[in-house]
């Protein structure tokens, strides 16, 4: 097969520009929906209890999807291969033990316990995407099971609980203030331009598109393939360890089940996010958008005090509601630029 | 699409040289099994693991399967069986086929195991499940049921509170029976009080991340909550009001982390408001139900009924006293925080009716050097709950209200 | 349909039957009552859930599409079978009861993924979650009573020689060999490996949807009535984990997770790759973490020595591009 030179990416800057916005265009639309949805979530807590401040619940709503906001990234980036991650939590929980065990409480070591605590991760997700893009094992599996085998390799280390605390440096960035906003809502606001900038604004971010929506063609047009996979996992498992980092400094102490309720939550944040979980389709904003959206409805279901059934039914039920809401969007859109 | 038959040729090399490496690799850690005279196959099955709670309880229970006379005696294995309940009985069939003596067991599910366990007593197989209880008749339970967890923190909350107030409830695990038992005995007790205003209630999951960021969340809606009665979670609930109301703390009550004893035993954060009961279940009742299974196996004991009670910690702030060595002596409850980290379960210890363990026997799974095992004092007997841990079975006539506690009255 | 579409599942089923014999090879050698009939009643035992689950669920991923509901219904089964069978609907009206409950949640799922074009993944998740509500507003802590007649009748063998579960295996395998060959049963093939062409070619794509959606909804149903007979009892809470399990039964079986290519039989014989697994590591003393360490490079394994032949295949046809075989259709 003759390689040619990869025409779309070689198109000339402005039109390159003006395809990605109006790629971008129509999938801010539903990230508005979704948001909205967030908000009406919001307002009718601030309903229910009437003494309640919006800002501060708006301060917990954000300060508590941080740690989703940042893993669903990384599951957004494999989603986009049309993969997906399912070794999140159990990263997340490696990472929230490795970086107790290696500080110990300590400060001083935090510059060096983040970086190899972060590689760690990176190098579990970069095993997943090796299996993937190489040895050719279907996503699901290579990441379940490797999430399998690294739980019970940090359970053998560590037979569950750190027994050293979290640095101090850490759980201070987590509860920490800066003009009376919490350190995590910067934090936030930082990775999701951080974010949506490499999904949606580099070359690396677009090719992983061009996978995603045509993997034969990114491979006739030389595109990288193998090794842009292997990144996308890479980042993945550096996002679920991040993702653990903060949890570790958020409770101030770490056990290895630790990331585990986060991982269905990161599928469904990218998915009502408005992403295609075949590939190709969806925006990190999309995806943020979610993660805000499951963080609020969680608020709503814990004040509105129903039994466990009830609460799962509502969940249900609205997370449902939020996707058909969406389409409906999406359709009318549709009709409207044909 | 010819070629065909010749790839199915080359086929099964592979396959036969990866099954062959297979049964290289496996075949190495077979040991052989033997269970002769003095000699007993014992098994520990843990369903959850990679938490605090069920690291604790199966590192007391290896430690003393390892202190002599069992280390010498005792053919010990422990195995982890997940969360699914077809996981748990496959295992549990798998140590009884092997010719287990005795199977210490967590139970995921309170009913599901009971015809495993009917097989495993049919094959003369000891079944203790700790902790959490199964209602198979042939089984044995070792739990703190008795102690009526939830009445009787619910009625110490209600007291300190002075009967009135906002609160959370942080159930644990929707759809466990404890959960649903200690729910009834919470709530009948809290509904007694018409001041007492519940504003939010969460399933916590016996977790503590979990359970802070859902405090956070409520304490955003409700800013004024005076109490938090918690099962498990109860440091990550007490963190997420530090946090955002750092100026006036809670009634609260809940389980034994280090951490959290250290924070109710604080003078200075007790003059804030902070007034909390260490109690709920502790790790120690699996060692427990391991040395009382042993002696019934080694025919040292024998039991009169099928519901053993390990007895329920309570530690209310004013009796918290911090200790200077690795063990609870002089009366000492508390450990400073240079020597555990905070979610360590000071629960895992027991002093009068473990000796054989110390911290590091808890943390690491491994026997105190030069201790044996001695013998335990009578066992008592635990309250029969039905549908908990007996199916036809009459339960005590007040086994949802406080034993402990003594109730104040209902304040005008 | 061309032979060698034809022969392609059976040929990734056929790796699964190879390192299904190895395993239990392994486990009976070193484990001298693995060959008693109890051994074999109780290993085909914790087999048949799962099999029957992965086999619905195989159905839906045939077409390409995903359903997570399968906990769900499985958990609504249990503790309508533990709440109903002693009592207003016998073990027959509960096994009907509990099927037709599976096919609604399937027609739920299908209605909403074919009619309203939502994505299956993320509308079984939702469906997931609120049939796990369902169980517990049913039977808010665990208990409850299955009938014996289900109990052991399900459980136990017939004239103490042949287990029932193995009938029942026998039975579905059956089914799924008549089935496959219906129009419904090649539609869904055809549907799976390319939709446009399917619909172009007169097929009608959303009917089949819709159809193993509910297919598999009525097989997890009867996957949930089959966990009653061993538990006796009922029990709401779902387990995240036998979800995952039902898609590496599956996907160790031989089918594309994308769509088109495997069958019901692999899955089977996936599902019991894994329980005669976890069997053999327990024979061979593999205890504690180390189970869980092995069961993951054994999944891996199994997987890899699956995929090698048919990258084999795919790489002597195609010549290089065989990227496809590692993510789902474009």
């Amino acid at each position: 097969m003759a390689k040619r030179d990869a025409p779309t990416l070689s198109e000339s800057k402005p039109a390159r520009l003006r395809a990605h916005a109006a790629r971008a265009n129509p999938e801010l639309l539903p990230v508005a929906v979704v948001l909205a949805c967030a908000a009406l979530l919001i307002i009718a807590t601030k309903i229910l209890n009437p003494g309640s401040s919006l800002t501060q619940q708006l301060s917990a709503v954000l300060v508590t999807s941080i740690f989703l906001v940042v893993a669903s990234f990384g599951q957004g980036l494999t989603i986009l291969l049309g993969g997906i991650d399912l070794s999140i939590g159990v990263v997340a929980g490696l990472s929230a033990m490795m970086i107790s065990v290696l500080t110990n409480g300590q400060n001083a070591s935090l510059p060096w316990a983040v970086p190899a605590t972060l590689a760690f991760c990176a190098a579990i997700g970069m095993i997943n995407g090796l299996g993937i893009a190489l040895a050719k094992v279907p996503p699901f599996i290579m990441t379940l099971a490797s999430g399998i085998t690294f739980f019970g390799v940090g359970l053998g280390f560590t037979s569950g609980l750190a027994q050293r605390p979290v640095a101090p440096a850490l759980q201070a960035l987590m509860s920490g203030h800066w003009l009376g906003v919490p350190i995590p809502i910067y934090l936030i606001a930082g990775f999701v331009v951080i974010a949506a900038i490499f999904q949606n604004g580099t070359a690396e971010g677009r090719q992983l598109y061009a996978i995603g929506s045509g993997p034969r063609a990114a491979s006739v047009l030389g595109l990288p393939i193998s090794g842009l996979t292997i990144l996308a996992y890479a980042l993945s498992g550096l996002c679920a360890g991040v993702s653990g980092l903060l949890l570790a400094g958020y409770s101030s102490a770490a056990t290895l089940d630790i990331g585990d309720p986060l991982l269905l939550p990161t599928i469904a944040a990218v998915v009502i996010g408005g992403a295609r979980v075949v590939g190709g389709k969806g925006i990190y904003l999309g995806t943020f958008a979610g993660a805000i959206f499951l963080s609020a409805l969680e608020t709503v279901i814990t004040v509105l005090s129903l039994s466990q059934g009830l609460r799962n039914i509502i969940e249900g039920v609205i997370i449902v509601g939020a996707l058909l809401l969406q389409s409906e969007r999406w359709g009318a859109l549709r009709r409207w630029s044909n | 699409m010819n070629g065909l038959p010749r790839r199915l040729k080359t086929l099964p090399k592979p396959l036969l040289h990866c099954a062959g490496a297979l049964a290289l690799i496996l075949g190495g850690l077979a040991q052989p099994a033997s269970a002769q005279g003095e000699h007993y196959k014992v098994f520990l099955d843990l369903s959850y693991s990679g938490n605090v709670w069920q690291t604790a309880a199966a590192n007391g229970v290896k430690a003393l399967a390892g202190t002599p006379p069992y280390d010498k005696t005792v053919e010990f294995k422990t195995v982890i069986s997940g969360t699914d309940v077809q996981h748990q009985i496959s295992d549990l069939q798998s140590m009884i086929a092997a010719g287990a003596n005795a199977i210490l067991f967590y139970p995921v599910s309170g009913t599901g195991l009971n015809r495993v366990i009917e097989q495993g007593c049919k094959h003369n197989v000891l079944m203790f499940a700790y902790d959490s209880t199964v209602t198979a008749p042939c089984a044995y339970n070792v739990s703190s049921l008795s102690g009526r967890y939830g009445a009787n923190s619910a009625q110490w909350m209600v007291n300190e509170m002075g009967g009135k107030g906002e609160m959370v409830i942080n159930h644990g695990v929707a759809g466990t029976a404890l959960t649903d038992l200690m729910d009834r005995q919470a709530l009948g007790v809290f509904k007694r009080y018409p001041g007492i205003k519940i504003v939010g209630d969460f399933y916590g999951n016996w977790n503590d991340a979990t359970s802070q960021e859902n405090v956070a969340k409520v304490i955003a809606a409700h800013p004024n909550i005076d109490a938090i009665w918690t099962v498990d979670g109860t440091y990550g609930s007490l963190q997420a009001v530090q946090q955002h109301r750092p100026d006036r703390l809670v009634v609260i009550a809940g389980q034994s982390n280090n951490g959290y004893r250290l924070d109710i035993g604080d003078a200075a954060l007790q003059a804030k408001g902070l007034k909390g009961l260490s109690a709920s279940f502790g790790p120690a009742d699996g060692p427990y139900a391991f040395k009382v299974m042993m002696e019934v196996l080694t025919g040292q004991l024998k039991l009169t009924a099928h519901n053993v009670e390990y007895p329920l910690p309570w530690v209310p702030y004013k009796e918290i006293k911090l200790c200077s060595g690795l063990a609870f002596e002089n009366g000492c409850n508390t450990f400073p925080e240079s020597k555990v980290p905070a979610l360590f379960i000071d629960t895992a210890l027991n002093g009068d009716l473990l000796p054989e363990l110390n911290l590091t026997a808890v943390q690491n799974g491994t026997a105190m050097s030069g201790a044996t095992i001695k013998p335990l004092p009578a066992v008592t007997y635990a309250d029969d709950l039905p549908g908990v841990n007996c199916t036809d079975c009459k339960p005590p006539a007040d086994w949802l209200e406080p034993n402990r506690v003594k109730p104040i009255p209902v304040p005008n | 349909m061309s032979l060698a579409t034809r022969l392609r599942p059976a040929r990734g089923a056929a790796i699964a039957v190879l390192i299904y014999l190895v395993m239990y090879l392994v486990y009976a050698i070193s484990e001298a009552s693995a060959t008693s009939v109890f051994a074999i009643t109780n290993l085909l035992d914790n087999t048949i859930v799962l099999a029957i689950a992965a086999a619905g669920l195989t159905l839906v991923v045939l077409t390409g599409e995903f359903d997570l509901s399968g906990i769900g219904v499985i958990a609504i089964a249990n503790v309508v079978v533990a709440t109903t069978s002693v009592g207003i609907l016998g073990w027959f009206g509960a096994l009907v009861a509990v099927v037709l409950i599976g096919a609604a949640v399937g027609l739920i799922n299908g209605w909403l993924v074919v009619g309203l074009g939502l994505q299956s993944l993320a509308v079984t998740i939702g469906t997931m979650i609120a049939c796990e509500g369902v169980a517990l507003v049913i039977l808010a802590a665990p208990g409850g009573e299955v009938s014996d007649t289900v109990a052991n009748g399900l459980t136990g063998d017939i004239a103490d020689v042949v287990p029932v579960a193995a009938v029942i295996i026998v039975g579905v395998l059956m089914l799924w060999f008549v089935f496959a060959r219906t129009r419904l049963g090649i539609a869904i093939y055809a549907v799976g490996s390319d939709e446009n062409a399917a619909g172009l070619s007169g097929l009608n794509v959303r009917r089949t949807k819709l159809l193993t959606f509910v297919l598999a909804g009525a097989a997890y149903g009867c996957a949930g009535y089959l966990l009653s007979a061993q538990t006796g009892s009922g029990d709401p809470r779902a387990s995240n984990t036998f979800l995952l399990f039902m898609y590496a039964a599956v996907a160790i079986g031989g089918t594309s997770l994308a769509g088109g290519r495997g069958g019901v039989f692999g899955s089977v014989v996936g599902a019991g790759i894994l329980t005669v697994m976890q069997k053999m590591l327990f024979a061979l003393g593999a205890a504690s973490f180390y189970t869980s360490v092995f069961s993951g490079i054994i999944m891996l394994v199994a997987l890899f020595v699956g995929n090698l032949s048919v990258l084999r295949l795919r790489r002597r046809r195609r010549g290089g591009a065989e990227w496809q075989s590692a993510t789902p259709r474009p």
